[in-house]
């Protein structure tokens, strides 16, 4: 059954799909970039904000937790156009909802960087003199993001992957356009196959220089 | 606009057997892909070469690619490479379990790796034989590494069954969605099944916390 596979419908779309591939990297990269602003903010917010911040903050991030990524995609394209009025094109709806979950995590991140660093280091440097700003952003951030960075490379694959999700709201992205042309062109096996060793060979060498990453600057972040 | 929110109540029934059908698959994937990764991760270790690549090559593919193309593959390939007709649930369960397979043996691997090799080599010379040192020395102290780990993927797992509502198998998301369009309740059953993810796990989310906080290993 597998003997007669057909590659020409991709060959022949190929600019179709690359087009897809664009979307995805373009979304991917929004995402990311809007993510880390985001999620700083709010986990910067969480760990050094008025108690009633920290409650809330922590009530979102915990929610994003719980809530699959499908399910905040799928609200954001067709339940929120309802209660806010506006609608969003499919790009930008999926740009909005994964930007609110992948930025919950990134906080998440934050957090757990920030308070691996041990109180001592924070009650030392005050009794240096330092202020609250010079603590944080001289003697905890710089350790705190060494450590941070592979958890936050690894950021950059999960959006990877989480775009795919939003081909179920028709962004045009390298999986829906894997969709349609396998449904056009009888060839799912083909279609599915190819864009799986498309999407390893983006994702592999992100995890692997994630990897690489964190041996080359772990022992920098050691107290 | 008007909204009808008695609509969630109507479909009460309807949405209890999505939630049944959530909580099935979680359960049977998590209860496949923990021998899987406990396989693959004692075949990543093993001194033989071939034995050791297969198991880094399936766990490093798996890893890499989205999961939801993973449902959709096994769904077309997986009949005509194999030349069986699956149900829309075994296939879901067979995507599910070989992606969570490959997270699991990176878990364990990790767990067992990160007992020093010291240990195991004292009790080697305490007499005990291999096996008795995996049981005895190794394994008690890796599960106390893993168990949080193991815990986090629940969450994620319990949340990506959400994904193979796009082949159609019947749990929580596929069951909203279907109600949604035959209702055309779009708001309300859409706002209805995050929150019903969210009843189930936000508990969830903080028990893996209270897990991390008893079991996690700090420096």
């Amino acid at each position: 059954m597998l003997g007669d596979l057909d590659f020409s419908p991709l060959l022949e779309s190929w600019r179709y799909l690359a087009a897809g591939l664009g979307v995805t990297l373009a979304l991917s990269a929004l995402t990311v970039v809007s993510s880390l602003l985001l999620g700083s903010a709010i986990g910067f917010a969480r760990v050094y904000g008025p108690v009633w911040i920290s409650r809330i903050l922590t009530f979102y991030i915990d929610s994003m937790r719980a809530i699959p990524v499908l399910v905040v995609l799928v609200w954001m394209y067709f339940a929120f156009p309802l209660v806010a009025g506006i609608s969003l094109p499919p790009f930008w709806a999926a740009w909005a909802a994964l930007t609110m979950h992948v930025a919950a995590y990134v906080a998440e991140i934050l957090r757990a960087g920030i308070n691996s660093i041990r109180p001592g280091q924070t009650r030392a440097a005050q009794a240096l003199g330092m202020s609250g700003a010079q603590v944080v952003s001289k003697v905890v951030f710089p350790q705190a993001v060494i450590r941070m960075l592979p958890a936050l490379g690894s950021i950059v694959s999960v959006t990877i992957k989480d775009t795919a999700i939003a081909a179920t709201i028709a962004v045009p992205e390298y999986m829906e356009r894997s969709q349609t042309l396998a449904g056009q062109s009888f060839r799912p096996v083909e279609v599915f196959t190819t864009a799986m060793i498309v999407y390893f060979i983006i994702l592999f060498p992100a995890t692997r220089a994630v990897d690489m990453l964190y041996r080359r600057v772990a022992h920098l972040g050691r107290s | 606009m008007t909204f009808d929110w008695g609509i969630i109540w109507h479909y009460r029934a309807a949405l209890a057997d999505g939630v049944a059908m959530t909580v099935l698959l979680a359960v049977a994937t998590m209860l496949i892909a923990i021998p899987g990764g406990i396989v693959l991760a004692l075949m990543r270790l093993s001194p033989l070469r071939p034995v050791s690549a297969a198991s880094a090559c399936f766990v490093e593919f798996f890893r890499n690619i989205p999961l939801i193309l993973l449902v959709y593959w096994a769904y077309y390939v997986m009949p005509v490479a194999i030349g069986i007709e699956f149900s829309a649930f075994t296939t879901g369960l067979a995507a599910l379990s070989l992606n969570v397979s490959a997270y699991n043996a990176e878990t364990f691997r990790a767990g067992i790796v990160s007992i020093r090799r010291g240990q195991g080599e004292a009790a080697l010379a305490l007499g005990m034989s291999q096996w008795q040192v995996m049981r005895q020395v190794v394994l008690p102290q890796a599960v106390r590494r893993v168990l949080p780990v193991l815990a986090s993927t629940w969450v994620s797992l319990f949340k990506d069954t959400s994904l193979v509502s796009v082949i159609g198998v019947s749990e929580l998301a596929y069951v909203s969605l279907q109600i949604r369009s035959q209702t055309f309740r779009i708001l309300e059953m859409l706002t209805a099944m995050a929150a019903i993810y969210w009843l189930l796990g936000y508990p969830q989310a903080k028990l893996v916390d209270w897990i991390h906080r008893r079991y996690g290993v700090s420096e």
